[in-house]
C-alpha cells in the first residue's frame, strides 16, 4: 500500500473535522476523495501531505510511518486550488524550485524542466511569468512543479475549482494521462461527482469528517450503503418501503413531520430504498409497463435539459385508488424524480398534469436499520415537545427521512396487543417512565428504540456497548448507520468483571479488536475501542457522567427485553440519549 | 488626448484633470513657488553663505542622517510588527493594530515630551542606560528615537497589505517542494514584500526629514550638535531673517526631492530589472 491512514483524526476547537479515517490507497491508484464543502476532505489531504498535523492516528507512505515527519521530508507533490505559483518567478523557475532546493545541477534541472513542460503540454513556456498564463495553463505548471522532484505521491486539492467547464475537462484529461504515464499514486479532492467518476479508479465519500464509503465509481453509484452517498453521487429518490398486508407501500422519505400517520399493520420491516431517476419507467397504464409497477402519479414538473428530460411525479391517492386491491389510502404525497432519454420521450410524450404509471427497473435497498423516526408518547403535548428537539429534527433532515408521531396511553387497555406498531426507530422521552415505555415497545418487537431527554443537546461523543454477543450484529449496524449522520467521535466500550483473570482479559481485548475489524469490514466504519474492568452498569454510568454531550448506543442482552439493572441508564436526570439496539 | 479617455465612474476626464491640477497648484505648487521666489530674491553670495554655513551643514547631517537611520530601523522592526499583526491571532491584536496609528494622531510635541521624559537620565528607560554611558535624550540618538516613533506607522501600514497577500498556500507549496522555513522566507515571502517595504522606507524617511515637533523636545537643540534643519529655519524666522529661512527651506526641498525621486527610480528600475533579468 502506498498510502495507509489509520484512525486519522483532526479537531478544530473540539470539533472533529476529520474523524477516525482509515484508508489504504494502492500503488499507482488514482483515488478521489469526494464530499461537500466542510466534510474534512481537504483537511485529510493536507494531513497526508504533512501540512496539517493529525491529532490522533497514523499516516504511512510506502510503509514508512510519516505521522511525525514534516511536509518537507514526506516527498509528496501537492497541487492547490488556486495554483499557488510563485509569481515573482518564471514558469521555468517555478518548476525547478524543488530541484533548486535540493541543489540539483543546472544541466539536470534544465533537462527535467524541459521534460515536464512537454509532459503537461506547454513546451517552450519556460520564460513566461505565471501572470502571463491562463488559469488552465497555470494549473498545468503547478502540476509540473509538484512532479519535479519525482514524488512518490501526488495530492491534488480541488485542482479544477477555479476553472471554467471547458478548460476543466481538458485539464482533467491531461492529469489523467500524466498520472497513467507516470503510474504515480494520486489522491484528488473534489466536491464534483462527475469529476470523481471521470478520474477515480476508486472513490471515497466523506461527510462530517467521516469517510462514509469507498469503492469503484460504478459500485458506489449502483449499490451505495448510505443515504448520503446515494444522494450525493447523482440524483436519487429515497423511499421508505414496507412489506405490508396489502402489498408494497411507499411513504415519503422527507423530513415533513406529521402526527398520527395511519399505519394499518403490525410492525413489518421498514427499509430505505433508492431509486435512480433513470431507473424509473413511465407508461400510460400499468399493463404497458415493462418493469415492476410502483404506483400511479401525476406529472407535476417537466423540464427539458437537452439530452434528458427531467420530470417530477407526484405519486398520489388516485394511483392507490386504481391499484389492484382497490383500497384507498390516506398516504401523504410522495414525489419521484424521473429522467428520460430522447427515445423514451418520443415513445411516450408527456405533458404537465398527465396521469402516468410508474415502474422501476431497479431498486436498491440501503442496508440501514435506521429507516425513519416515530415519536411514541402518551400525549400530544409530550410528543410535540420531543419532536421539537433540535437534535432529532437535525438528524431527521440529515438522514433525509421521516419524523412522525404516534400517541398511545402508557399502559395498553385490557392488556390487549395494540394494532399499530411504530415504523422505523421508536423515540420515547427519557425519564422515570422510560423503562415502562421501552418495555412496551420491545414487547411488540420494536427496535431500535431511542430514549431522548427532551432537552438533549447534540452529542459530541458516542459510547457504544453491547451486553452479550446476541446484540453484537444489531449494535454494529445501528452504530454504523447513526455515526454516518452524527459529527461525533465514537468509542466502543468493552466491559469485563473487575475480578477477571488474565486470560479473560486477553480474550476480551481480542474480542474488541474483532469488533473493530467487523465494523470496518461490514460497515466501513472505524471506531476506537477501550476496555474497562468493573460492573457493567456502573462503568457505563461513570463514563456517561464524566462529561456532558455524550450518548449511548446499547445492545440489549436478549432481544425484546430490558433487564432491570439497565433502568438506571434511562432514568437519570439530566440524562443522555440512549439508543437501544 | 482622446485616446486616454475611458469610461469611468467619475464623470469627465477634463473635469477631474482640471480639478487635480488646480488642487495641486493651490495646495502644493503655489507655496513652493513662493519659497523659490523668496530665495531667488537673494544674491548667490548671500544664498551660499546661509546654506553652506557650518551650522547649516551640521544640521543637514543630523536631519538626513537621523532620518535615514530611523527609516532603516523602522524597515526592520516595522516588518516584524506587521508580520506579527498579520500572521498571529492573539488577545489584544486589534488594540495593538489600532495603536500603530497613534503617532499619526498624537500631537508631535506630546510624543516628543513623552519620549524625553522616558529617555532622560532619570527617566524610566534612561536610568538603566545611564550606567553604561549611553545618553539618549539631548543627543543625536534621541533625535533618531523620535524619528523612529514618527516613521513606524508608515512602514507597518505599507507592508501589512502585501503580507496579507502572501498566501499561506505559497508557503505550503514551497514546503511540500522541500524548502526550509528560512529558504521560504528568503525566496518566497521576502521578494513579495520588498516593493512595499521600499515604499514604507521612503515614506518614513521623507517624514523624518520634515519632522519638527517631536524632535525639538528630545534633541536639546545644541547648535552644531543636536540641531535639525527645520529648527534652524524656525530660529531664522524668529530672527526675522526670512530670506535665510527660505534659503534653508529651498535646500531641504531640493535635497528631499532628489532623494525621493532617486529612491523611486531605483525601485522602478529594480522591478523592471527583476523581470528583465529573468527573460
Amino acid at each position: 500500500m502506498s498510502i495507509t491512514l489509520d484512525q486519522v483524526t483532526k479537531q478544530y476547537q473540539g470539533n472533529p473535522v476529520v474523524n477516525d479515517v482509515s484508508l489504504a490507497v494502492a500503488e499507482g491508484e488514482f483515488f478521489v476523495l469526494l464530499g461537500p464543502s466542510g466534510s474534512g476532505k481537504s483537511t485529510l489531504l493536507r494531513a497526508i501531505a504533512g501540512l496539517t498535523a493529525a491529532d490522533h492516528g497514523r499516516i504511512a507512505l510506502f510503509g514508512r510511518d510519516v505521522t511525525q515527519v514534516s511536509a518537507r521530508e514526506r516527498e509528496v507533490g501537492f497541487v492547490f486550488q488556486n495554483y499557488a505559483l510563485f509569481r515573482h518567478m518564471t514558469v521555468g523557475e517555478n518548476i525547478e524550485f524543488a530541484l533548486r532546493v535540493r541543489r540539483v545541477k543546472p544541466a539536470e534541472r534544465a533537462r527535467r524542466r524541459k521534460e515536464l513542460l512537454e509532459l503537461i503540454g506547454l513546451p517552450g513556456m519556460d520564460d513566461r511569468l505565471p501572470t502571463q498564463l491562463s488559469g488552465g495553463q497555470q494549473q498545468r505548471v503547478a502540476v509540473a512543479r509538484a512532479l519535479a522532484h519525482k514524488p512518490k505521491v501526488l495530492l491534488l486539492d480541488e485542482p479544477f475549482g477555479a476553472l471554467d467547464a471547458k478548460i476543466r475537462e481538458e485539464l482533467r484529461r491531461t492529469i489523467r494521462s500524466v498520472q497513467r504515464e507516470l503510474g504515480i499514486t494520486t489522491v484528488l479532492v473534489t466536491h464534483d461527482q462527475e469529476e470523481a467518476f471521470a478520474l477515480g479508479d476508486r472513490l471515497g465519500v466523506m461527510n462530517f469528517g467521516r469517510l462514509l464509503e469507498t469503492g469503484r465509481p460504478t459500485e458506489l453509484y449502483t449499490r451505495p450503503a448510505t443515504r448520503f452517498v446515494a444522494t450525493f453521487l447523482g440524483a436519487a429518490n429515497l423511499l421508505l418501503r414496507r412489506e405490508a398486508r396489502s402489498g408494497s407501500d411507499l411513504a415519503p422519505a422527507g423530513p415533513e413531520a406529521q402526527t398520527d400517520s395511519p399505519l394499518r399493520d403490525r410492525r413489518d420491516q421498514e427499509v430505505v430504498a433508492m431509486l435512480r431517476p433513470e431507473e424509473a419507467e413511465l407508461a400510460p397504464d400499468r399493463d404497458a409497463l415493462r418493469t415492476t409497477f410502483l404506483g400511479y402519479g401525476h406529472v407535476e414538473e417537466l423540464q427539458f435539459t437537452g439530452a434528458l428530460e427531467r420530470l417530477r411525479i407526484r405519486m398520489g391517492v388516485e394511483g392507490a385508488a386504481r391499484s389492484s386491491d382497490g383500497e384507498t389510502s390516506a398516504m401523504p404525497p410522495v414525489w419521484i424524480d424521473v429522467t428520460r432519454t430522447q427515445p423514451e420521450q418520443r415513445a411516450f410524450p408527456l405533458a404537465s398534469g398527465q396521469l402516468v404509471a410508474v415502474g422501476t427497473r431497479r431498486i436498491h435497498v440501503l442496508p440501514t436499520p435506521l429507516s425513519s423516526f416515530t415519536v411514541c408518547a402518551e400525549s400530544r403535548e409530550s410528543a410535540a415537545r420531543l419532536m421539537e428537539n433540535p437534535w432529532l429534527v437535525d438528524l431527521t433532515i440529515r438522514m433525509q427521512t421521516r419524523l412522525s408521531a404516534q400517541v398511545e396511553p402508557l399502559v395498553a387497555k385490557d392488556g390487549a396487543s395494540p394494532v399499530v406498531a411504530p415504523a422505523g426507530v421508536a423515540v420515547v422521552t427519557a425519564g422515570p417512565d422510560c423503562p415502562a415505555r421501552v418495555r412496551r415497545l420491545l414487547a411488540r418487537g420494536v427496535t431500535p428504540v431511542l430514549c431522548l431527554p427532551e432537552d438533549a443537546a447534540p452529542p459530541s461523543r458516542v459510547i457504544v456497548h453491547f451486553a452479550g454477543q446476541v446484540a453484537r450484529r444489531a449494535t454494529l449496524a445501528v452504530t454504523a448507520s447513526l455515526l454516518r449522520h452524527v459529527p461525533a467521535e465514537a468509542v466502543f466500550l468493552g466491559i469485563l468483571p473487575g475480578d477477571s483473570s488474565e486470560r479473560t482479559r486477553t480474550a476480551g481485548l481480542r474480542q474488541l479488536l474483532d469488533v473493530r475489524s467487523e465494523a470496518q469490514a461490514g460497515h466501513g466504519l472505524d471506531v476506537r475501542t477501550e476496555l474497562r474492568l468493573g460492573e457493567r452498569i456502573e462503568e457505563l454510568l461513570r463514563e456517561l457522567e464524566a462529561q456532558p454531550g455524550q450518548m449511548l448506543i446499547l445492545g440489549l442482552p436478549e432481544p425484546g427485553s430490558l433487564p432491570d439493572s439497565f433502568e438506571a441508564l434511562l432514568t437519570q436526570s439530566p440524562g443522555w440519549p440512549v439508543l437501544l439496539a | 488626448m482622446s485616446g486616454f479617455r475611458q469610461p469611468s465612474v467619475l464623470p469627465g476626464f477634463g473635469l477631474t484633470l482640471g480639478f487635480a491640477t488646480f488642487f495641486l497648484s493651490a495646495i502644493v505648487l503655489l507655496p513652493l513657488a513662493a519659497l523659490v521666489l523668496k530665495t531667488a530674491s537673494m544674491s548667490w553670495a548671500e544664498f551660499l553663505e546661509v546654506v553652506l554655513s557650518p551650522r547649516a551643514l551640521a544640521s543637514y547631517r543630523l536631519s538626513f542622517g537621523a532620518s535615514l537611520v530611523a527609516a532603516l530601523i523602522n524597515t526592520v522592526f516595522g516588518f516584524i510588527v506587521a508580520w506579527t499583526l498579520v500572521r498571529y491571532d492573539f488577545p489584544g491584536r486589534k488594540i495593538l493594530d489600532a495603536m500603530i496609528d497613534m503617532p499619526f494622531a498624537l500631537p508631535t510635541a506630546v510624543s516628543g515630551i513623552a519620549l524625553t521624559a522616558v529617555f532622560a537620565e532619570n527617566g524610566w528607560i534612561g536610568q538603566y542606560l545611564e550606567p553604561y554611558g549611553i545618553k539618549v535624550a539631548y543627543t543625536w540618538l534621541g533625535v533618531t528615537v523620535a524619528l523612529t516613533l514618527i516613521g513606524l506607522p508608515f512602514v507597518v501600514r505599507s507592508v501589512q497589505p502585501s503580507l496579507l497577500e502572501v498566501q499561506r498556500d505559497l508557503e505550503d507549496a514551497a514546503e511540500t517542494l522541500g524548502a526550509t522555513p528560512l529558504y521560504i522566507f528568503r525566496r518566497i515571502i521576502f521578494p513579495t514584500v520588498v516593493p512595499a517595504l521600499a515604499s514604507g522606507f521612503t515614506l518614513a524617511f521623507a517624514r523624518g526629514i520634515g519632522e519638527y515637533g517631536s524632535v525639538i523636545f528630545i534633541a536639546g537643540n545644541l547648535p552644531m550638535k543636536t540641531e535639525i534643519t527645520p529648527l534652524l529655519i524656525v530660529i531664522k524666522l524668529e530672527e526675522f531673517d526670512y530670506n535665510g529661512a527660505a534659503a534653508l527651506g529651498f535646500v531641504m526641498l531640493a535635497m528631499s526631492f532628489v532623494m525621493l525621486l532617486s529612491i523611486n527610480l531605483v525601485q522602478a528600475w529594480a522591478r523592471r530589472g527583476v523581470v528583465a533579468a529573468r527573460r
